[in-house]
C-alpha cells in the first residue's frame, strides 16, 4: 500500500507541476506553486525508499528517492515555499504573464534533479530547470537581470556540452546510467580523469563559483531576496548535487581534481567575504550564499582527496546541504519579513551594454553576414583591405575583387571545379592507404 | 496479381492518380481537390499501415516489372524502406493540411497540388526501390516534379533558383546514372541485397569500385546537400512554405540521404565499404558540411534561409552516422532520418505562419513575436530544442546514439564534431527564440492580416503543433512498444555481420 502510494506522489511531485505550468490552469488558482508543491511535500514524511523505473520514458526513466535523497527533497520543499511566498508575480501585461508558468518548469526541473537516479534523467531535469530559471532571469523587468540570464545562457550550453559529453563517455565505458553503478565502474575506468575534468568543469561553469561567478552576482544584486533563494537552490545547489551524484566520491582518489576543487571553493568564499563589506547589509545575505556554496565544493574537493574520509562523512555531506538551505529559507523569510515597502533591490556598477561575448558574436555575425549564399564564400576585397599594410594597395582590392566576380558569375562551375579536386584528394588518399 | 504485388503498386497509386486527377480540376473546384488530396493521403497511411502488419506477420512484398532483359523495375518492401516510407506518408499528410491553408486563395493550386502529389509518389518509389535502377527512375522523377514546385510563385528569383537546382540535381543525376550503368557493367546486377552486391568482385576490380563510390556519394550528395554541393539549397528558400517543408523533411533532401544509406548498405555492404576505406572520407565530408552549415546558418538574418543552413547541417548527421560504421552510429543516424523530418517541418511551417499571418521574414522582425502567436513559438522552440539536442526531445537521441556510436568505432574526434555543432545550433537557434519571446513587440508587424480572435487559420496552426507534439513524443516516449529504436535495430541487424 505505501509502495502504491509513493509511487503516486512521486509521479505527481513531477506531474502536478507540469501540469499547472499550462496558464489555463494555473491563473484560476490561488498560490498554485503551494499547490504544485504539495505532493512533494508529502512524500518528504513517507519513510519508505524505493525508485522505479519508467521503461517507456526516455531510455528507461529512474526516478526514486532514498534517505539521503529525502534531505534534498525536505530542502527543496522548504525552499519554494518560502521562495515562492515572497517572490512578486509582475502584473500581466497584454495578458502575457509567464513569471509562474516558468517557476513551475523551474520546480519541475528542480525536484526532478534531486528525485532521478541516472544520468540521463538527471540531465532532462537541470536542462528543463536551466532553460526555466534562464526565462525567469529574461523576463524580470531590470536590465541587470536581464543581462545576468544572457550570460548564464552561454555558461550553460558550455556546461551541457561538457556534461552530455561526460555522460557519454561514462556509457560509452561502463555501460551504465544509473548512479549507483556508474561511479564504481568509472572508477575503473582508463577515461576516468578526463571524465572527472568535464564533470568539475561543467559543474564550476553551472554554479557559479569564482571566478564564473559574474551572473549569479548580477542577478543576485538585482533581484529580491527570495529569487535570490530560488536562484541558489536552483542552478546552484542542483550543480552541487551533480557534483555528489556524478563524481565518484568515496571510489577513486583523484588528488589533482581534488585540489582544484579546494582552491575553486576556498576562492569564492575569500570572494564572497572580500564583498560583505562593499554591500549594503540586507545584500550581505548574497556573500552567505557564495560561502555556502565554496563550503561544499571543498567538501567535493576532499571528498575526492580522501575517499575514505568521505565513505566516513560524505552523507553528512547531504544533511549539511539540507540544513545550509533550511538556515538560508529562514533567513530571507525575515529578510523579506522586514522588507520595507517600496524599497528596491540593488544594483551592481555593472556596465549593462552588451556583454563581451555578444559582441564579439555580433561582429562575427556581422563578417559573415557580407559572405552571400553561394558554394563559396564571396571573396571580399574590403576585408583585405582593412588588413593593416594592405589598405593602400589597391591592386590587391582589384584582384580580389576580379576573382570575386568572377566566382559569383561562374558558381556552378566552381562547385563542380571544387568536387572534382575533393574527389581526386579522396582517391589519392585511398591510393596511399 | 496478389497483395504481396498489388501493395506496392498501390501505395505508390494512391498519391499517383489523385495528383492526375488534381491537374484536371479547374482552380475553383478546392472542396473537391481538398478531399482528394486528403483522401489520398490517408488511403496511403492506411496501405502503409497494412503493409507494416504484413511485415510484421512475416510477408514479403514485391512487385518486378522487366524493363530490359537483365534490368527490372522493382518495388519491395522492408525494414529500411518502410522506414522512410512512413515517414514520407505521415509528414505528406500534415503538409497537405498546412499547404491546404497556406495557398487559400492564390492561383494555380491544381498545378501546385498536383506536383505536389507527383513528388511524394516519386519519394514513395525511392523508398520502395529494390534496385539501383527503380531508384535512379523515381529520383530523376522527384527532380522533376521539384521543379514546378520551386518556381511556383513564378519570379525572377523563384526562376533562377529553379534553374539552379535543375542544373545541380540533373548533373547529379547524370553522375548517378553513369556510375549506375558502369556498376552494372562490373557485377551484372543492381538488386539491392542485406550487405551488398559487391564484395565478391574480384579485389583487382577494387580501385574501379573506389571511383564508382566516390561518382554515386557525389550524385547523390547533390540532394544530400553535402557541401560543396550543398549551393541550390538556400536559394530554393523562395519556394512557398510547404515545399520547403517538403524539400527538407520528407523529399529531395531526404532522398538524397536515403540513398547514400541504400549505396553504403545494400550496394557495397558496410563492411566492405568500411574495407575499402570508403567511409572514414564520407564520414570526415559529413563533418565539414555539419560544421560549415551550422557556421552559414549562423549569418542569416531571413529565417528560412536559415533554417536552409541547418538542413545542409543536420541532414549530414545522418551521413555522418552512416559513415561511422558502427552498429550504434548507424542507429543515430537511421533515427536521425525521422527525427530531423519531424523536426525541421514544424520549423518550417512555424516560419510559413509567421510569413503567412504577419509579414515575418527576417529574424531581426521578429521582436516579441512569441506573444502575438504563442502556439506557432511554442512549437518552434520545441522544434528548436529538438535540433539543438535539448532532453529529452527527439534530437536528444540521435546525438546519444551518434556519440556513442563514435566511440564505438573508435573515431573520437566525431565528439568534438557533435559537441561543436550542439554549440553552434544553438548559437544559430537561441537567439530566435530570445527575440520572440523576450524582446518587445513593435507597434504593428509588417504585413498583418486578421484571423479574429485566432492567431493563424487552423489549418496553418494545427499541423506544427502535432509535429511538435511528435517531437516531444519521439523523445519521450523512445521506449513504448513498436518504438522507432527498435525497428532502425531491425535494419541495423540487417547490415552487419
Amino acid at each position: 500500500m505505501n509502495a502504491i502510494v509513493s509511487v503516486s506522489l512521486l509521479l505527481s511531485a513531477l506531474g502536478l507541476p507540469l501540469l499547472l505550468a499550462f496558464p489555463a490552469l494555473h491563473t484560476h488558482l490561488p498560490r498554485p506553486i503551494h499547490m504544485a508543491l504539495l505532493p512533494a511535500a508529502t512524500l518528504v514524511f513517507i519513510p519508505v525508499d524505493f525508485a522505479i523505473e519508467l521503461p517507456w520514458f526516455w531510455l528507461g526513466a529512474g526516478l526514486g528517492i532514498d534517505a539521503l535523497s529525502r534531505w534534498w527533497l525536505a530542502m527543496s520543499v522548504v525552499v519554494w515555499g518560502v521562495g515562492a511566498a515572497f517572490v512578486p508575480t509582475p502584473a500581466k501585461c497584454d495578458g502575457y504573464n509567464p513569471q509562474t508558468s516558468l517557476l513551475l518548469l523551474f520546480l519541475v526541473g528542480q525536484i526532478g534533479a534531486v528525485l532521478a537516479t541516472d544520468m540521463i534523467v538527471f540531465f532532462s531535469f537541470t536542462t528543463l530547470m536551466s532553460y526555466a530559471c534562464i526565462g525567469l532571469l529574461l523576463t524580470h523587468g531590470d536590465e541587470t537581470t536581464r543581462r545576468a540570464g544572457r550570460i548564464y545562457l552561454v555558461l550553460l550550453i558550455l556546461a551541457d556540452i561538457l556534461l552530455f559529453e561526460a555522460m557519454m563517455m561514462a556509457t560509452a565505458t561502463t555501460e551504465y546510467l544509473d548512479f549507483a553503478t556508474l561511479t564504481k565502474a568509472m572508477t575503473l575506468s582508463e577515461s576516468s580523469s578526463f571524465y572527472l575534468s568535464m564533470v568539475i568543469v561543467g559543474i564550476a561553469l553551472k554554479v557559479g563559483v569564482w571566478p564564473l561567478h559574474r551572473w549569479l552576482s548580477l542577478s543576485y544584486y538585482s533581484v529580491r531576496p527570495a529569487m535570490a533563494l530560488l536562484l541558489w537552490l536552483g542552478p546552484v545547489a542542483t550543480g552541487l548535487l551533480c557534483g555528489l551524484r556524478w563524481l565518484p566520491l568515496g571510489e577513486l582518489a583523484a588528488p589533482m581534481a581534488g585540489a582544484v576543487l579546494l582552491a575553486i571553493g576556498f576562492t569564492t568564499i575569500f570572494y564572497a567575504m572580500l564583498s560583505v563589506s562593499r554591500v549594503q547589509w540586507k545584500q550581505r545575505l548574497i556573500c552567505v550564499f557564495f560561502i555556502a556554496t565554496g563550503s561544499f565544493v571543498i567538501g567535493l574537493g576532499t571528498g575526492l582527496i580522501k575517499p575514505a574520509l568521505w565513505n566516513q562523512y560524505g552523507d553528512s555531506a547531504h544533511v549539511f546541504i539540507a540544513s545550509l538551505g533550511w538556515g538560508l529559507a529562514l533567513m530571507t523569510a525575515g529578510l523579506e519579513w522586514f522588507k520595507d515597502e517600496g524599497e528596491t533591490s540593488g544594483s551592481s556598477n555593472e556596465n549593462l551594454t552588451e556583454l563581451s561575448v555578444e559582441r564579439w558574436f555580433d561582429a562575427f555575425i556581422r563578417w559573415g553576414g557580407g559572405m552571400g549564399n553561394e558554394t563559396l564564400p564571396e571573396l571580399r576585397s574590403s576585408w583585405f583591405a582593412r588588413c593593416k599594410g594592405l589598405r593602400q594597395k589597391r591592386g590587391w582590392q582589384n584582384t580580389f575583387g576580379t576573382g570575386e566576380y568572377f566566382l559569383q558569375r561562374w558558381s556552378i562551375a566552381t562547385t563542380l571545379f571544387i568536387l572534382l579536386v575533393i574527389v581526386t584528394l579522396v582517391l589519392l588518399l585511398l591510393d596511399a592507404m | 496479381m496478389n497483395w504481396s504485388t498489388a501493395l506496392p503498386l498501390l501505395i505508390l497509386a494512391s498519391s499517383f492518380l489523385p495528383g492526375l486527377i488534381i491537374f484536371c480540376l479547374p482552380e475553383d473546384r478546392v472542396v473537391t481537390r481538398t478531399i482528394l488530396n486528403l483522401a489520398g493521403a490517408l488511403f496511403k497511411i492506411v496501405l502503409v499501415g497494412g503493409m507494416f502488419w504484413g511485415i510484421l506477420h512475416g510477408y514479403h512484398f514485391e512487385a518486378r516489372l522487366t524493363l530490359l532483359p537483365g534490368l527490372d523495375l522493382v518495388l519491395r518492401s522492408g525494414p529500411l524502406a518502410m522506414l522512410f516510407v512512413t515517414l514520407s506518408s505521415g509528414l505528406w499528410l500534415v503538409t497537405t493540411v498546412y499547404a491546404v491553408g497556406y495557398l487559400e486563395g492564390s492561383p494555380h493550386r491544381s498545378r501546385f497540388f498536383g506536383f505536389f502529389s507527383l513528388c511524394v509518389t516519386a519519394t514513395t518509389g525511392v523508398a520502395l526501390a529494390g534496385n539501383l535502377i527503380t531508384f535512379l527512375l523515381f529520383y530523376e522523377l522527384l527532380t522533376l516534379c521539384t521543379y514546378p514546385l520551386i518556381v511556383h510563385r513564378g519570379t525572377e528569383i523563384a526562376r533562377q533558383a529553379g534553374r539552379n537546382y535543375l542544373i545541380y540535381t540533373i548533373i547529379g543525376g547524370a553522375l548517378l546514372l553513369l556510375s549506375s550503368v558502369w556498376l552494372y557493367t562490373l557485377a551484372g546486377t543492381l538488386e539491392f541485397t542485406d550487405r551488398g552486391f559487391l564484395s565478391g568482385l574480384d579485389a583487382s576490380l577494387h580501385p574501379t569500385l573506389m571511383i564508382i563510390f566516390c561518382l554515386l556519394i557525389a550524385g547523390l550528395g547533390v540532394k544530400a546537400a553535402l557541401v560543396p554541393l550543398h549551393g541550390w539549397l538556400p536559394q530554393a528558400m523562395v519556394a512557398p512554405a510547404p515545399v520547403s517543408a517538403l524539400l527538407h523533411a520528407v523529399a529531395v533532401v531526404k532522398a538524397g540521404a536515403f540513398g547514400i544509406i541504400r549505396v553504403v548498405y545494400d550496394v557495397y555492404g558496410i563492411e566492405f565499404a568500411n574495407s575499402l576505406g570508403l567511409t572514414l572520407p564520407l564520414a570526415i565530408l559529413a563533418a565539414v558540411t555539419i560544421i560549415y552549415g551550422s557556421l552559414r546558418a549562423l549569418f542569416q538574418d531571413e529565417l528560412k534561409r536559415r533554417l536552409a543552413f541547418s538542413t545542409v547541417s543536420q541532414v549530414s548527421y545522418i551521413v555522418l552516422g552512416i559513415a561511422l560504421a558502427s552498429p550504434i552510429a548507424t542507429l543515430g543516424g537511421l533515427i536521425h532520418l525521422v527525427h530531423q523530418g519531424v523536426q525541421k517541418i514544424t520549423l518550417f511551417m512555424c516560419a510559413g505562419n509567421l510569413a503567412e499571418t504577419l509579414g515575418i521574414h527576417k529574424i531581426s522582425e521578429m521582436n516579441g513575436v512569441g506573444r502575438r502567436m504563442p502556439w506557432t513559438m511554442a512549437a518552434f522552440t520545441i522544434g528548436a530544442f529538438g535540433m539543438i539536442g535539448a532532453p529529452p526531445l527527439a534530437g536528444f537521441f540521435s546525438k546519444w546514439y551518434l556519440g556513442l556510436g563514435a566511440l564505438d568505432a573508435g573515431q573520437g574526434w566525431v565528439i568534438y564534431v557533435l559537441a561543436v555543432s550542439s554549440a553552434l545550433n544553438a548559437a544559430y537557434f537561441l537567439p530566435i527564440l530570445y527575440t520572440a519571446w523576450f524582446k518587445a513587440p513593435p507597434d504593428s508587424w509588417p504585413a498583418e492580416r486578421s484571423f479574429g480572435n485566432k492567431e493563424t487559420a487552423w489549418t496553418l496552426l494545427v499541423p506544427p503543433i502535432v509535429t511538435a507534439l511528435l517531437t516531444l513524443a519521439l523523445g519521450l516516449l523512445a521506449f513504448a512498444p513498436f518504438n522507432l529504436l527498435e525497428w532502425t535495430r531491425l535494419i541495423v541487424s540487417r547490415g552487419f555481420a
